[in-house]
């Protein structure tokens, strides 16, 4: 009787939406919802990068070319804010997180679709009200909006609170709802270790979303209290502390830098063994280093402050924390070129972006590694050479991840392939670009040249190389660039004319390419059960129960059945 | 505790299990999602604790001395103690509510969670009166800032604490809730009890430390 009644509580199936609005707009399916964080998302990455190539183009000349410092400095803190919270983090947690990680771990949907809707509906108006105080004053303290600079901003750094208040609570539900998603509703036989890399990936994302995310929000309160209703807490003016903001904001912002990068490392785990036809190596590594990862990362948010007159004392526990997470980053990185070794591997333009991630990244970890020890942190701190640093590690790193899962993912999403041509273009173009952008700011900044100054006249004088070096990354940005409308194209042309996918073009293992392309709305008919690692490219699956007619196993009587996904849940 | 007929625990247990395998699923999962937000609500509290310490320990005196020379007075620790008696109360009352629910006296259900929302109303009150005679305001110093601050994050913590149980009160008795499937009532004590901790840390820190 029990297994009758469980059964029936897994072929539980709502009827798909029939309206536009409940289908297209007020969607509670998760799928929709991925496209719609998407589809935001990259308008942003459109408007962000645009910020980008002024910034550049300002950069031309020692003396600035288009515009006045107080427009650069609005320029560069929108162009900062809006690629964290309004582009990756949306991007990499709420598009990839939502499309896959449900499929991945063969549920219908996430936890709690409804909230999964507003934590969406929240993403584009506080993307729109981030943008719009440009037009009342534009936030001009650069994304970190340091007090007491940021006390005494334009009127726009208030709205600038609020739009990344708001963010914070989409992104707090968001990993409220992954982490219940995959406690409790994974597919039977999917236990801890079975579970794909992305989803781990997700899950690490989720917890760090969850909890650090609260303590921007906490901060941003403050910060919104102090300049509204004049409540010191951080204006020294008033026995407040502006290194106490430091403290909050970089107490999240920290573990951000890993809710940006993890996704991505997901991704790559899943392009790689899939493109090298050989199972990952080192899956329970992989996995475990992201928990890790999550949570070492919240321990090391100080090392943003060693020149912020922190304790002496404090800085060496933060220098060596910081550098133990190069270890669990290492291990990943290992286990990524062990995949590779010896695999049969296809360059399609997934793997393409796939594998050079792992360079373009592990470059960006490296000079991390020079920021973190605390006598060359003195030097470079404030230069060009952290903006390196950290563009290789959220372009070169998360950018790089994010194009790899889009050509991997969007023939399941559309049923469509992209065009492999245009996206090895795309990639060619990207790849040389970043590089070219990026590259040549670490020895400006290692030369002394100031980040975030809207001239260099007296660093010209003093650095021969300032405007050639300078124009060279301009010419690159503009390259890469190029590269977004190519990809946009893309997508667009591939959903007319591109190749029909099938279920699974990639001939992956994971489940989500065990269902048609795109996924229908209930996803699976029969919750599949899960026997052992998607990893395995050999035959047979290691799944029963599945819908697609590729199932090599008979379809199993219900008395067979597993008792679901409760008494998983139940044993974790 | 002497609370009639509350000794059948084997037929509660035996009540909550016998839902059928959606409700327990789901259920299952709002508890998860439940804890998981009170736990990001301990962060959001936990930061501005951190804040307060902070600011308490970058100055040499506590309370703080003004620009003008005084020294601000302390807090009445007096009264406060009594209000936390207040609430401290209606976590108990909470407790004999849910207990009596579970064992299907709805009556004292009733009268356990009325006295709850009125512990909580007249806690609100008492805290109105606390701001209202207080010697500091809010934008005046680091210390009124964290006191206010924290302390009103609280009061609003119990204000929707308080909408929250006269919701279930009313769909406790509109049949919402069956015996077995009560999981709203749950998460309302809970959240009450939550409530109640964090007032714990913030007596401490404000009236005590």
């Amino acid at each position: 009787m029990a297994t009758d009644a469980l059964h029936s509580a897994h072929d539980h199936i709502h009827p798909a939406p029939e309206g536009f609005i409940s289908k297209y707009v007020f969607s509670i399916d998760h799928k929709v919802i991925a496209i719609q964080y998407f589809m935001t998302g990259f308008l942003f990455f459109g408007i962000a990068g645009l910020l980008a190539e002024l910034v550049r183009i300002q950069l031309l000349v020692p003396k600035g070319l288009i515009m006045s410092s107080s427009v650069y400095n609005g320029v560069y803190t929108l162009h900062g804010s809006a690629m964290v919270w309004m582009v990756i983090i949306p991007l990499v947690t709420g598009a990839f997180g939502n499309f896959v990680m449900p499929l991945q771990i063969g549920a219908r949907d996430v936890a709690f679709p409804w909230l999964n809707m507003v934590s969406f509906w929240i993403f584009p108006v506080a993307g729109a009200i981030l943008f719009y105080s440009a037009l009342i004053g534009a936030p001009d303290a650069g994304w970190t909006e340091y007090p007491p600079i940021s006390l005494q901003g334009p009127p726009g750094t208030t709205m600038w609170c609020v739009a990344i208040f708001l963010i914070g609570i989409s992104s707090t539900m968001t990993g409220l709802n992954f982490m219940v998603t995959i406690i409790k509703m994974r597919a039977p036989g999917m236990t801890w270790t079975r579970m794909p890399l992305f989803t781990w990936a997700t899950y690490a994302t989720a917890l760090m979303n969850m909890v650090a995310t609260v303590a921007l929000s906490a901060a941003l309160a403050a910060l919104f209290m102090e300049r509204v209703f004049g409540v010191p807490f951080y204006d020294p003016a008033h026995g407040g502390s502006p290194v106490l903001w430091q403290h909050m904001f970089w107490f999240y912002s920290h573990p951000a830098v890993y809710i940006m990068i993890l996704p991505a490392f997901g991704i790559v785990s899943e392009v790689l063994p899939t493109f090298s036809r050989k199972p990952i190596f080192g899956y329970k590594m992989i996995a475990f280093s992201s928990m890790a990862i999550a949570l070492l990362g919240f321990a090391v948010w100080a090392h943003h402050m060693f020149t912020s007159g922190m304790a002496p004392w404090l800085q060496l526990p933060f220098m060596i924390i910081t550098m133990v997470i190069a270890v669990p980053t290492g291990v990943k990185i290992f286990s990524w070129t062990a995949t590779l070794w010896g695999g049969r591997i296809h360059f399609s333009a997934a793997m393409l972006f796939a594998t050079a991630f792992i360079a373009t990244f592990t470059f960006g970890g490296l000079t991390g590694f020079f920021l973190a020890s605390v006598p060359a942190d003195l030097h470079e701190h404030g230069t060009y050479f952290v903006v390196g640093h950290f563009h290789y590690v959220l372009f070169g790193g998360s950018v790089m991840g994010i194009m790899a899962g889009l050509y991997y993912w969007w023939p399941k999403a559309t049923g469509r392939l992209m065009s492999e041509k245009l996206g090895k273009l795309h990639f060619w173009m990207t790849f040389i670009g970043m590089n070219g952008t990026f590259l040549p700011m670490h020895w400006l900044g290692l030369q002394g040249m100031p980040r975030r100054y809207a001239t260099y006249e007296t660093f010209a004088h003093a650095y021969p190389g300032a405007q050639l070096w300078n124009d060279v990354a301009t010419y690159s940005s503009f390259i890469m660039a190029l590269g977004l409308p190519l990809v946009i194209f893309n997508m667009i042309w591939s959903l007319k004319h591109g190749k029909r996918a099938g279920a699974n073009p990639w001939g992956a293992r994971t489940l989500e390419w065990m269902i048609a392309s795109p996924p229908p709305y209930y996803n699976f008919k029969h919750i599949p059960q899960v026997l052992g690692l998607p990893y395995d490219f050999s035959e047979p699956l290691p799944y029963r129960n599945l819908d697609h007619k590729t199932d090599p196993y008979p379809a199993p009587s219900p008395a067979t059945l597993s008792p679901g996904p409760l008494t998983v849940g139940a044993g974790v | 505790m002497a609370i009639a007929g509350l000794a059948d625990h084997d037929a509660v247990a035996a009540r909550y299990k016998s839902v059928d395998p959606v409700y327990e699923q789901t259920r299952d999962m709002r508890l998860l999602g439940f804890v998981f937000f009170l736990l990001s609500d301990v962060v959001l509290f936990s930061m501005f604790i951190f804040a307060y310490l902070y600011l308490r320990s970058s100055v040499p005196n506590w309370p703080p001395i003004t620009a003008s020379g005084h020294r601000l007075p302390r807090f009445d620790t007096a009264f406060a103690a009594w209000n936390s008696i207040v609430l401290f109360g209606s976590g108990v009352t909470m407790h004999f509510a849910m207990e009596n629910w579970k064992h299907l006296n709805r009556e004292k259900f009733n009268f356990w969670l009325v006295s709850t929302i009125g512990l909580g109303i007249a806690f609100l009150l008492g805290q109105a009166y606390e701001y209202h005679n207080a010697a500091i305001s809010w934008a005046g110093s680091t210390m009124g800032a964290s006191f206010f601050t924290l302390t009103g994050m609280h009061g609003f913590h119990v204000f929707l604490g308080v909408l929250y149980l006269v919701v279930l009160l009313v769909q406790a008795n509109r049949g919402v809730y069956t015996p077995s499937k009560y999981f709203g009532l749950t998460a309302g004590t809970l959240y009450w009890h939550f409530v109640d901790v964090i007032w714990v840390a913030l007596f401490y820190l404000f009236y005590l430390m």
